[in-house]
């Protein structure tokens, strides 16, 4: 598995582009939406997408991708400009000959997330992407003295 | 192979059963010796399912870990937690015995190897 981290400030016409669709993904319903209507213009582009879970603590964002199937070595999981993308290959055998192909998914990552320490695992079939929160955007108790 | 779930204890349609399941996506690929059943259950981990071949119909039931962690906060769902239940009738006689199930990354890979009598046979000409 592949943690890749591009150059925020490269620009091309992917990053470009996703800067339209970039908001917190907290309660971002719409988002999904917005790629879902990115694939009637563009066929092919939003299809195949995976579905995706996000949770939140105090401590972390987690993103859970259903990959059944998907080894480790076919997972690449980047993170570009505030956006993270997943990409895995699927591979099935049929018969004498393997099929295989791509789906991919992106979500907005909010402000302040540690980049450098996000992490993820793969078990059972789903992926687990943990995107901690920075220090100062966890809840912080100030006492009086 | 465990036999816990009959089908007729499975089936919420005929049952009247609340728990709540949904049929996975599966493959069916044969060849003269045997079937292989492909069927994707991503959440599911080793032990949580069970396989029973019972007048012909096979069940196959994959319990479904919890989607959310515990104690955390939901911001956005599309991954189903309900479990997986999935009835084919075969028929085809199947050698019971020889039948083998293995589960890994999500997807339960099931092969049933046909019954002697179910396999094509050639007919030598004299």
């Amino acid at each position: 598995m592949k943690l890749i981290r591009t150059n925020p400030f490269s620009l091309n016409r992917v990053s470009d582009f996703d800067e339209w669709f970039r908001h917190p993904f907290a309660g971002m319903p719409s988002l999904s939406t917005l790629f879902n209507n990115l694939g009637e213009v563009f066929p092919g582009v939003a299809n195949d997408k995976l579905a995706v879970d996000v949770h939140e603590d105090k401590d972390n964002y987690l993103a859970s991708f259903e990959v059944p199937g998907v080894k480790k070595e076919d997972v690449k999981i980047e993170l570009n400009n505030g956006l993270l993308s997943v990409a895995v290959e699927k591979r099935e055998k049929d018969g004498d000959k393997e099929n295989s192909y791509s789906l991919t998914r992106s979500v907005s990552v909010p402000e302040g997330v540690n980049a450098e320490a996000i992490s993820a695992k793969l078990e059972d079939g789903i992926l687990t992407v943990t995107l901690p929160k920075q220090e100062r955007s966890k809840p912080r108790t100030i006492t009086l003295n | 192979m465990n036999t816990t779930c009959s089908p007729s204890s499975c089936a919420p349609a005929t049952s009247g059963v609340t728990e709540s399941l949904r049929k996975p996506l599966y493959n069916v690929n044969g060849n003269a010796e045997a079937y292989e059943v492909r069927v994707e259950m991503p959440g599911v981990p080793k032990g949580g399912v069970k396989i029973d071949l019972e007048d012909s119909i096979l069940t196959i039931r994959g319990e479904r870990n919890a989607t959310v962690p515990e104690g955390m906060k939901t911001l956005h769902r599309e991954l189903s937690p309900l479990s997986y239940l999935l009835r084919l009738r075969l028929n085809t006689p199947v050698d019971e015995e020889q039948m083998t199930a293995k589960l890994e990354d999500g997807v339960l890979t099931l092969r049933l190897p046909l019954k002697e009598v179910a396999k094509p046979r050639q007919i030598p000409v004299l």
